[in-house]
């Protein structure tokens, strides 16, 4: 059934399930394809491939796995006039995503504070299961300019600088939000969660770098070797999980009138210029924008811990991209520009140099891709490509993707085991729950080299450079 | 059919699969399999009461909103549900009373974040023997 196409490609016919409008195309080489195939993945990005409207293909990147509706770790193109927009194709933590920050100081002047630091980062740091924010629980009002200003507001209450907004996709702030269109369920669910982690797969990793594959971007990304930096990566909280439950239903409740029938229940979908489908995607950027602040807030206490335990708190911004996102972007598709709203669940955007949405800065060189790997193994900084423009929508992997379940990941160790283990290994970890921290272990997770490999070599994203982590903070 | 619940294996996230002799034990199993993910159960005093009416489109739908309303009040409200009590269940209604308490960090150890109920592989089947609830959570 799947036709394989060349090292890293392998599409799924339209043949492959009735009412596949368009083809499914998987990024992966022989091994990930087979992990690939083990679950429901295949069958998920063809039932994505009948959805109304869809334009090019629908897409899987090499670290995708089974999910809900959409495979995570999809993406798919709607056509802005004709097409559907589908809150699960985004998912239920909204704008889940990664910020990476660059120190001014290499490992070895790090390392005799290494402890120091991360027991202030921890401290600092609210995350585990049910954490409260620091700041207390937000008014509605406050809430609402929150979810309007994003990252912004934050920067306007202290936390950060102007500069920093310049670096963020967005500059973290989507403008079509209107908090209006958020339920007074989901802003109770978040009211006290702004500043916050999380749990599961969240974390605040200390990293250096430990290799450097272009030297062009990485200087332009600022970025140097022995560097060491921080990776946030976190989401919109119960605010968002709640954005995306509201809209399911009211999804699922509209499409009779908009005749649409979907093969599974979770990938309700309306037409993106219907009432209900601008109501999510004002709600899903109000989301959004709650989780740029709240990685804008963690940053500030990351770089205040920074300035305590080692007096050098001048970490700055590399970058702050969206995991779990629908954006409307003008595509080439056919050889003409086409407006289409880009379903990102599970991927990265990646755009190529001299593209209108990148800072400045990086103008020349080319969107940075941020990729976080498993705990305890090792992050990628990439660059967007042409290529990526041509075949993804501008779109790219976004970390090493779950092979195992979380069940069975608990079974085989202890948390002591793992946190010994790791500590061998260099290694310092600190975290709020040891169940959570077990069913994060490094092999419950597909090799994000081998990922990284494939969406290199495939082109839809350059490598710049590799990160190793010494200190994990984990919800 | 063994009245209860279990724990589902899904390469991302986690379910449970839980059974009644009816549709509302199945129910109030499919909740307490829920609460057992978020936290220790037993530890959940029934200091006070909260009532809970709800309407679905059908039986899947009501099973969604069930676990979504018991997940909302610990999310949202802070309110941990120790004991469940469904006072009657049709295809499209729902009525319970739920008791449990505020989370006391203290004396609540919190196990697991669940960021919502899905309708992935979701299943209520009604058969002569009892009734069996399948659920998969986004965590």
């Amino acid at each position: 059934m799947l036709k394989k196409i060349d090292e890293h490609r392998y599409i799924i016919p339209k043949s492959f399930r009735e009412g596949m409008t368009v083809e499914g195309l998987i990024y992966a080489n022989e091994e990930l394809i087979r992990q690939i195939e083990k679950d429901q993945t295949m069958m998920q990005v063809a039932n994505v491939a009948t959805l109304p409207g869809l334009v090019g293909r629908s897409l899987a990147m090499p670290d995708a796995h089974q999910g809900y509706g959409f495979a995570i770790g999809g993406v798919a193109a709607a056509d802005l006039e004709t097409g559907v927009v589908s809150a699960g194709g985004v998912g239920f933590d909204i704008n889940c995503g990664v910020r990476l920050l660059a120190s001014d100081m290499s490992l070895d002047e790090l390392k005799p504070r290494l402890d120091a630091l991360l027991n202030q980062m921890f401290r600092d740091i609210p995350c585990g299961t049910g954490k409260k924010g620091v700041i207390g629980a937000l008014s509605f009002d406050e809430l609402d300019r929150v979810l309007k200003n994003g990252a912004h507001w934050a920067v306007e209450k202290g936390y950060g600088t102007p500069a920093d907004l310049e670096h963020l996709e967005e500059t973290g702030r989507l403008p079509n939000a209107d908090p209006s269109a958020v339920s007074d369920r989901a802003k109770q669910r978040g009211k006290d969660q702004l500043g916050t982690l999380g749990s599961g797969n969240h974390f605040a990793e200390v990293q250096y770098v430990a290799e450097v594959f272009d030297e062009e971007a990485a200087k332009a990304f600022g970025l140097w070797p022995q560097q060491v930096v921080v990776m946030i990566h976190s989401g919109s909280r119960g605010l968002g999980h709640q954005v995306c439950t509201d809209y399911l239903e009211i999804m699922q409740s509209a499409m009779k009138k908009y005749n649409i029938r979907i093969v599974d229940r979770q990938l309700a979908c309306v037409p993106i210029k219907s009432p209900e489908g601008q109501n999510y995607l004002k709600a899903m950027a109000a989301a959004a924008n709650f989780a740029f602040a709240n990685r804008q807030m963690m940053t500030h206490w990351t770089r205040e811990a920074f300035q305590r335990v080692l007096g050098r708190g001048d970490l700055k911004v590399v970058y702050d991209v969206c995991h779990n996102i629908a954006k409307e972007e003008v595509h080439m598709v056919d050889g003409k520009p086409r407006k289409v709203l880009v379903h990102r669940k599970g991927a990265t955007r990646a755009f190529p140099k001299h593209r209108p949405e990148l800072p400045k800065d990086y103008y020349e060189v080319g969107q940075p891709v941020l990729i976080p790997g498993s705990m305890g193994t090792c992050s990628y900084v990439l660059v967007g490509t042409e290529r990526a423009m041509e075949e993804t929508f501008g779109s790219s992997c976004h970390g090493a993707g779950r092979a195992m379940s979380r069940h069975a990941a608990k079974k085989n160790i202890t948390a002591e085991q793992l946190i010994k283990e790791l500590r061998e290994k260099g290694i310092h970890v600190r975290g709020a729950s040891k169940s959570g921290l077990t069913e994060e272990k490094p092999d419950a997770y597909k090799d994000v080299s081998q990922v990284v490999e494939v969406v290199h070599n495939a082109g839809i994203a350059k490598k710049v450079a590799k990160m190793i982590p010494v200190g994990v903070i984990k919800g | 059919m063994k009245a209860g619940f279990r724990i589902l294996e899904h390469p991302a996230d986690v379910g449970i699969e839980a059974t009644g002799a009816t549709l509302k034990e199945a129910f109030e199993n499919a909740a307490l399999g829920l609460l057992s993910m978020i936290t220790d159960v037993d530890s959940v005093d029934a200091r006070e009461e909260r009532f809970i009416q709800l309407k679905g489109t059908d039986i899947q739908n009501l099973l969604v909103k069930w676990l979504s309303e018991i997940l909302f009040l610990y999310d949202g409200e802070n309110f941990l549900v120790g004991e469940v009590e469904i006072e009657s269940i049709s295809p499209t209604r729902l009525e319970a009373i739920v008791r449990g308490e505020s989370v006391d960090e203290a004396r609540h150890s919190m196990k697991t974040d669940i960021k919502a109920v899905t309708y992935h592989q979701l299943k209520v089947q009604e058969k002569k023997d009892g009734c069996l609830v399948r659920v998969f959570f986004d965590i």
